[in-house]
């Protein structure tokens, strides 16, 4: 409960100094004057461009931090995380390809398609007859797909004429510059529809935990249970990607993060709390790259390579003790 | 040896393409006709001795390079995933080479360019501690993970100073793959020294690394050093990547394709193995280089685009193959 | 249909289990009636846990079926069959950092729908099944601390949880010492006895699984040695079969029950 609690407060905490902070700095006072009466010089600030933007790294980084907790829990692995085994990059692919083929689709459904795809792809290929797959070929077989959907994201970059490309290129690290209420909107009537749709599935997602035979002992059909889990977590990993990039490593993070920050043990709670670590990374490294350095908005996927990926390692040392990989 | 005479035929084969094919189509013959007697005022020539050949030269020095620090990589780790790109090698030499030409403006010059070499000693030495390669009996998703992790890392940075610089759009060009096509600029001679040092010292300490691959205490027993014998190893990929970063960027996956393939020749001893992936690598690189200007003229491929592109479904049928946890 | 004493409880018929090219059983027809408690027994490799699995729907025969009170198991809702079956598995997997009493109300899974709360029944069940176990004092305690014997009554926990009249376990025992072994063995048969639970499991210990069974299968590499009381199945004869093995059958001092002496 106090877990939860400070979580809560750090959450907060983060979002009003990310409504607060900026190029235009604004006190408390002209923030709650805004906030409450909807008037005077903080009010245009937080309508047109803070208040979206926050909103939208709330949203975005609550779904990737929770697609990341239901693999890694599916999975039983810490490693297993959309952001690397490739289903955020086939996602962002999928966006570039539009952009450079000149398509209009609405993003959420062509990010749910990559993501669907290379998630599908995934499983195709480490799926060999007659043999177990084991987490970890799945977990190699994404990182190969991720790699191969950058090596197409760069292909179809260079097709692109050069405005077009910068801004892509910014888009491809993942980035909440310009967001508008349509994305918070998205993001969240998109995220909350699917995270109902996770949670009605918790009970069993706890007994797939167990082991698949366990589970199939207290009646569940494995396959079919995996496969819903694993399509609702491929499409809020692309609802967050739809609306902020593939930003790297939330889904990675926020799991574990989550459970550090709240202890919560048991499965919802974990759950709830990977979401509010997604939400919180975020929108702290959005803050971070937007105050960085001064007069220059870095992307906030820069942020979170940069915190992810010392993480990544000191996780890859920690399994190394464990001598699980 | 009728493999290896193949293997130079194959050779042979991708420098003829390469000088031939392109935006203006030369004939083997003009070709020739350049090198033996230059002539400024045909264009046929000039684009000879001023791209065609630069490029050529430049395939020729990192495709080697990178064949042998696969080679190497691959055998030292017994990780067939092992590759300069996927580890960061590349990243770590690109770098630095980034971090050099934004201080001192230009990436063309030779003393800058040997900054690729601190860059890729750092990077293999920071992901082999941290992908526990020095233990000797690394579970290739560790490895490849800590590559992964570096990659990220790096680009991250690289991405920053690329915003902060609104200038250097072109050097993330750089960054993202390599390519072929600024060789003239670059110092081809030195490199070609280097990755030629590199690819001799592999020579010389190839049984060691052998006696290594059998695992660090029956290597001990063999009467081998380990440590000394990765360090070692670890300055053959150095030298060999940062050449090859040198002059051509960060190619990919090169490192990867090359050491099976040239098993598939050479057998299971070493130092064929070596051969055989400098000359394999050198074809296959310029091949993509080759592949990349005419699969959309008249724009074209980054070559080290089209060795990921090739690459990448490689390493998934390699990563397939693999059962981590089942086995190790 | 008839439900008369033949077709009621578990029954395999013409079984064939595990890939044509390599079949790991053949051919098996066995029956189990309800009310019994059976150890399943042969040398490593004979397919005695396929055999269980294939018991319990987790693998689909090659050929021939398994029933259950007359009806094909693979053919029934694997939901409904989970409330009449329950099985632990040899290596079930435990999530990092889970209580006692969270593990064991996953046991309660197959009978709760998609929007059913948590239930008086089902927190009777739960403090029952704790209560069978002797761990209501542990309920709170993460399963991490404790000793194998206590983690091992945890997960039979789970599986009488689950409120299922058939009971099938894949090696129980194994990775406990001996005074565990006997626990969790007297364990099964108390509830056996006073629940009238059918208990099927996969045992290593001959001797452990004669003093504790109302009847024994004994499995050799070519498929069905003997199946039926103790004293009929473990013979001289039968161990000579099935494992290869010179030994000698004594009652046991204790209990009378067969007592193998290895030659």
């Amino acid at each position: 409960m106090r877990g939860a609690l400070t979580l809560c407060l750090l959450l907060l905490a983060a979002t009003l100094a990310a409504l607060m902070l900026g190029q235009v700095r604004l006190s408390p006072a002209l923030l709650w004057q805004g906030l409450s009466t909807g008037e005077g010089p903080g009010a245009l600030v937080l309508a047109t461009i803070r208040g979206p933007r926050v909103l939208t790294a709330l949203g975005a980084g609550a779904v990737l931090g929770l697609s990341g907790a239901l693999f890694q829990t599916l999975f039983r692995n810490p490693l297993a995380a959309p952001d690397i085994m490739g289903f955020t990059a086939g996602a962002g692919l999928t966006i570039i390809a539009a952009i450079a083929l000149g398509l209009a689709l609405p993003m959420p459904l062509l990010a749910a398609g990559g993501g669907l795809v290379a998630a599908l792809l995934v499983v195709l290929l480490s799926h060999r007859r007659g043999h177990a797959t084991p987490p970890l070929t799945m977990i190699l077989v994404g990182l190969g797909i991720g790699f191969l959907a950058s090596a197409l994201s760069s292909f179809l970059l260079t097709l692109l004429p050069h405005t077009q490309a910068t801004e892509a290129q910014r888009w491809l690290t993942g980035s909440l510059a310009a967001r508008d209420w349509g994305h918070v909107a998205q993001v969240c009537g998109i995220g909350a529809v699917l995270a109902a749709l996770a949670l009605a599935q918790l009970r069993r997602l706890a007994a797939l935990e167990l082991g698949e035979d366990l589970a199939a002992g207290l009646g569940l059909r494995v396959g079919r249970a995996r496969l819903a889990l694993a399509g609702t977590a491929v499409l809020l990993a692309a609802a967050g990607v739809a609306v902020a990039g593939p930003v790297p490593f939330i889904a990675l993070m926020a799991g574990p993060l989550g459970a550090r920050i709240t202890g919560a043990g048991r499965l919802p709670g974990r759950m709830l709390a990977a979401a509010g670590t997604g939400a919180l990374v975020l929108v702290v490294a959005d803050l971070a790259a937007r105050a960085a350095l001064p007069g220059i908005q870095l992307p906030a996927g820069v942020m979170t390579g940069l915190l992810g990926a010392p993480y990544l390692l000191w996780r890859l040392s920690r399994e190394m003790e464990k001598g699980e990989l | 040896m009728i493999r290896l005479l193949g293997l130079c035929a194959l050779l042979a084969l991708a420098l003829v393409l390469a000088l031939s094919v392109g935006a203006r189509p030369v004939t083997p013959a003009v070709a020739l006709e350049a090198l033996r007697a230059y002539d400024p005022t045909n264009p046929d020539h000039v684009t000879m001795m001023a791209i065609r050949l630069p490029r050529l030269a430049a395939g020729l020095i990192a495709g080697g390079a990178l064949g042998i620090a696969g080679t190497v990589m691959q055998v030292m780790t017994r990780n067939p995933l092992a590759d300069p790109g996927i580890l960061g090698v590349n990243s770590g030499a690109a770098f630095a080479l980034l971090i050099g030409a934004t201080v001192f403006g230009t990436a063309g010059e030779s003393s800058v360019a040997l900054l690729t070499f601190p860059g890729a000693a750092l990077a293999s030495a920071l992901v082999f501690v941290l992908g526990g390669g020095l233990r000797g009996d690394v579970g290739p998703v560790r490895l490849t993970l800590a590559g992964a992790a570096l990659n990220a890392l790096l680009l991250s940075l690289v991405t920053a100073i690329v915003l902060v610089r609104q200038d250097t759009l072109d050097m993330f060009r750089f960054w993202v793959a390599g390519s072929l096509t600024q060789a003239d600029s670059r110092p081809l001679a030195e490199m070609a020294l280097i990755a030629g040092a590199g690819g001799l010292f592999a020579l010389a300490i190839a049984p060691q690394i052998e006696a290594l691959s059998l695992g660090s205490a029956l290597s001990r027993g063999l009467g081998t050093k380990p440590r000394r014998v990765q360090a070692a190893a670890l300055a053959v990929v150095t030298l060999c990547t940062g050449a090859a970063v040198a002059v051509a960027g960060p190619i990919a996956f090169l490192g990867l394709m090359v050491p099976p393939l040239a098993r598939l020749v050479a057998g299971h001893a070493l130092r064929q193995e070596l051969v055989a992936s400098a000359l394999l690598g050198a074809a296959l690189l310029l091949f993509a280089d080759t592949l990349g200007r005419v699969v959309m003229p008249p724009a074209e491929v980054r070559a080290g685009i089209m060795t990921a592109l090739i690459g990448g479904p490689v390493f998934l049928w390699v990563a397939r193959r693999l059962r981590p946890g089942a086995s190790a | 249909m008839s439900l008369d004493l033949h077709t009621s409880g578990l029954r395999a018929e013409g079984l064939s289990l595990g890939y044509a090219e390599r079949p790991v059983i053949s051919e098996l027809s066995l029956d189990l009636p309800r009310g019994e408690m059976t150890a399943i027994l042969g040398p490593n490799g004979c397919g005695k846990s396929t055999l269980l699995r294939a018991m319990a729907r987790l693998l689909e025969p090659a050929a021939g079926r398994v029933t259950l009170d007359g009806q094909d198991i693979h053919r029934r809702d694997t939901r409904a069959l989970a409330r009449e079956m329950a099985i632990l598995p040899q290596a079930p997997i435990a999530p990092e950092g889970i209580t006692v009493a969270d593990l064991v109300k996953r046991g309660r899974t197959p009978w709760r729908g998609l929007f059913t709360p948590w239930r008086a029944e089902d927190a009777s069940a739960c403090a029952e099944a704790l209560a069978a176990v002797q761990m209501t004092a542990f309920a709170e305690r993460p399963l991490g601390e404790l000793s194998g014997g206590q983690r091992q009554r945890a997960w039979i926990a789970l599986v009488l949880a689950q409120a299922a009249p058939l009971l099938l376990l894949d090696e129980p025992t194994t990775y406990l010492d001996l005074v565990h072994q006997i626990d969790v063995l007297a364990l099964l048969r108390r509830r056996n006895r006073e629940a009238g639970i059918t208990v099927i499991s996969v045992l290593h210990d001959l001797n452990l699984a004669a003093r504790f069974s109302d009847r024994l299968v004994l499995l050799g590499r070519d498929g069905l040695v003997a199946t039926g009381a103790p004293w009929e199945v473990l013979t001289a004869d039968n161990l000579q079969t099935a494992f290869g093995l010179a030994a000698r059958v004594d009652p046991d001092p204790v209990t009378g029950t067969p007592m193998i002496i290895p030659l």
